[in-house]
């Protein structure tokens, strides 16, 4: 199998499980607790149903969507996602290039391994940067300082992570990061010699945002449920995420709200947008669903800040729904990490291209030229 | 496969079903019937999401709850289990032990391997007894006075198991207590040396607190379906309920009420607080899942009794909806039982500590810093 092969979302699910060793492979894959949040993510797509209008002279479909004020030419873009060279040797390079080419959005993680500057001088379609909210306040100064200085466009603050998901994949596999030797682990890391080669050979290492700052940001193994739970700040309230958005003085959004109490907080502390999000079922698991939940909340912001939804996005008809539904853009992060995985740029770009045309195709289908057109009446919901 | 590769009730179940004969794993494992009701016990939780809330400054959440008169610092405690020194030589003191260490309760049997009195001595947390009434004149008034002058916290009453229900693999296995020999069975005991070895180099088995009234206790090899049918007493109402209320005169529950007429009466008795149960599954098959009844129960009689959800609970989070939903607190029975046929006391203490973890870090994700703060907006109905 090679990434010819590839036609949708689980091929490069299949390709990456045979690139990457199990470790790093289940990090990627798994979810907290039994999974349930995660599988929901996807099947909640299919309690509501499309029903298409016919003859309405469709040759010219138009994807672009404004958010925060940035024109996209299409209505989804990559969520921020830590540790892309652990997946990839080109990680976050990899992906930001493929953005570029589809001039959609690039989200970059604070655990990512490519420094925002370096990103900056590759990238130059808009980049949204991931903010964690750590212990170490000079910390945070820093990292606002750099990303603004790095022109970045958005600055989306993560408030699902408090403490770490009880993700059991990793505690079974000990996925650390950088990866920790264990002999199943060695195993693995030895039965796909390709990987292991790019990742000794390619550059060293490193969580560039954070190493002047704490010792695990280089060569210190730890897990990433444990840095959530000793490294960030579980005391972090609403006047904190105002006063940073105030700090950042562009356009702010919280990623992980779930609840439309949270949601109209949001506006009233100056947020331009809010991710409906709940980590990819990473983090709480039997937390509701971001596309279950969408229309309460569209039903209570969506005409005052842009509502993006993230989570379980493995096809063009799923971004239609939820745009249907009234999201301004979909996000998702494996929808373009097993790609990477699997073949890098080539992989991510492939992975967006199908995206594209399954969208375009779907919209032909439904009778629809322009995201605007998409609302409500696009959809029935199944009585469950 | 050990201890240290278990991280949760899944993981738990499997090592168990290494280290015990076969015919003792089904006994926890089995339902009634089909088990139609025992999957839907856990599937139910699945149709309640949380919603979570965020930057709610939470910090150290405080899991401390209060039932049936006592605090105890965890929302979740061991259900009672009767035989537990077939799954584990060390059995009632293991998992009384277990719960002493993280202040919730422990719960005794009637047809514990240990004697109200020895757990009594062995183990100072709080302490619940589950009594059956027998036909027997004059027992259920021995247990509930032996309770009292031990020092036992709660009383519930069982009122689920008037006759036994149809555990079709006790018959496949042929489970009798104590365990009776078939080629089968032999086989599966002969393959377990080391249970075979603990359970007859360990104390006698018997079931103390009946010895004395009842010969079969002890050594008759008897079905516990049998049990159940020659010695309970199916005329058992209302009126023996609420003597067994007025005689032990403290924190008192009734075990096994799944319907909103018969919450209420619950209460009319005098009841403090009812455990919301279909018996693990284990009695009518085919019978509602109590996570599936609760809200019903909780909107007719929330406030006025205390409700234990007892059923079903594998994951913290099953915790926090029944709490959202009206629950006081949960309890669970095959959740504790597996980790200690697992590793005995250690096992249980290792189930308690992953459970008090998930609903902590789960609480941690919800933005709540108490039990107090869990209420029906924090779930939506899918």
């Amino acid at each position: 199998m090679n990434l010819k092969d590839c036609h949708n979302f689980n091929d490069f699910r299949t390709l990456a499980k045979k690139k990457l060793p199990s470790p790093i492979f289940h990090y990627i894959d798994g979810a907290a607790d039994d999974e349930v949040t995660y599988k929901r993510n996807t099947l909640a797509f299919n309690d509501v149903d499309l029903v298409p209008n016919v003859l309405r002279g469709v040759e010219n479909v138009d994807l672009s969507t404004t958010i925060f004020g940035k024109k996209l030419d299409l209505p989804f873009y990559c969520s921020p996602t830590a540790l892309q060279r652990l997946f990839h040797y080109q990680g976050e390079r990899a992906v930001g290039k493929a953005a570029q080419k589809f001039n959609t959005m690039f989200g970059v993680s604070s655990l990512a391994t490519v420094s925002v500057e370096e990103i900056s001088s590759l990238v130059n379609t808009p980049k949204l940067f991931q903010f964690y909210y750590h212990k170490d306040k000079g910390l945070n100064n820093a990292i606002v300082e750099r990303v603004k200085a790095a022109k970045f466009d958005v600055m989306a603050l993560t408030v699902d992570t408090i403490t770490g998901g009880n993700r059991e994949r990793d505690l079974r596999t000990g996925f650390t990061s950088p990866p920790k030797l264990t002999l199943s682990s060695l195993f693995s890391f030895a039965t796909k010699p390709m990987w292991g080669i790019n990742y000794v050979t390619r550059g060293k290492f490193e969580l560039p945002h954070l190493q002047d700052h704490i010792k695990e940001g280089t060569s210190t193994a730890t897990s990433i449920g444990n840095y959530f739970s000793t490294m960030l700040d579980q005391s972090m309230s609403w006047k904190d995420a105002e006063n940073l958005c105030a700090k950042w003085g562009g356009h702010f959004a919280l990623k992980g709200i779930m609840s439309v109490e949270d949601a109209k907080r949001a506006v009233d502390i100056g947020c331009s947008g809010i991710m409906v999000s709940n980590h990819g079922g990473r983090q709480l698991d039997g937390a509701r669903s971001p596309f279950d939940q969408l229309a309460e909340i569209v039903d209570a912001v969506g005409d005052k800040i842009d509502v993006i939804c993230e989570g379980g996005i493995q096809r063009g008809t799923h971004i239609l729904k939820a745009l249907s539904l009234g999201a301004k853009a979909c996000a998702g992060g494996r929808l373009y990490l097993y790609a990477l995985a699997a073949a890098g740029q080539a992989g991510v770009e492939r992975a967006l291209g199908q995206y594209r045309s399954e969208l375009e195709r779907d919209m032909k289908l439904m009778g629809c030229t322009k995201i605007s057109e998409l609302n409500r009446n696009n959809l029935k919901f199944r009585n469950v | 496969m050990n201890l240290n590769d278990c991280y949760n009730f899944s993981d738990f179940r499997k090592l168990a079903k290494k280290k015990l004969p076969a015919p003792i794993f089904h006994y926890i494992d089995g339902g009634s019937d089909d088990e139609e009701t025992l999957k839907r016990n856990t599937d139910s939780f699945s149709k309640f999401d949380l919603v979570p809330n965020i930057l709610a400054s939470v910090g150290e959440p405080d899991l401390s709850t209060k039932v049936l008169g006592t605090k105890i610092d965890m929302p979740l405690f061991l259900s009672p289990v009767a035989m537990q020194r077939l799954f584990h030589h060390d059995g009632d003191k293991a998992s009384a032990r277990a719960a002493e260490k993280f202040g919730t309760f422990y719960s005794m049997s009637t047809m514990a391997t240990s004697s109200i009195e020895e757990i009594a001595n062995k183990a100072g947390g709080p302490k619940m007894f589950q009594i059956y009434i027998h036909k027997t004149q004059g027992l259920t008034e021995n247990l509930i006075d032996r309770c009292k002058s031990s020092g036992f916290n709660a009383m519930c009453l069982t009122v689920d198991t008037i006759v036994a229900g149809n555990r079709e693999r006790d018959h496949k296995w042929g489970f009798t207590t104590p365990p009776r020999l078939t080629l089968k069975s032999l086989m599966s005991f002969a393959m377990h040396p080391m249970w075979t070895m603990n359970y007859l180099t360990h104390e006698k088995f018997q079931l103390p607190n009946v010895s004395n009234f009842v010969k079969k206790s002890s050594s008759i090899a008897k079905g516990v379906m049998e049990y159940i049918n020659e010695q309970y007493d199916p005329a058992m109402n209302w009126k023996d309920a609420e003597y067994c209320i007025k005689r032990w005169g403290g924190p008192f529950a009734l075990k096994g009420v799944m319907s909103v007429e018969d919450a209420k009466r619950a209460v009319d008795i005098g009841a403090s607080a009812i455990i919301l149960s279909n018996h693990g599954g284990r009695q009518l098959d085919g019978s509602r899942s109590p996570f599936d009844q609760l809200p019903l129960i909780a909107d007719e009689v929330g406030g006025k009794i205390e409700i234990i959800l007892d059923g079903g609970i594998r994951r913290g989070t099953h915790v926090l909806k029944a709490l959202s939903l009206g629950a006081t607190a949960c309890s669970f029975g095959k959740g504790f039982l597996f980790a200690l046929g697992a590793g005995g006391q250690r096992g249980v203490e290792s189930i308690l500590q992953k459970m008090h973890d998930e609903i902590k870090r789960d609480m941690i994700l919800m933005g709540c810093k108490s039990i107090k703060e869990l209420n029906k907006s924090k779930v939506t109905l899918r």
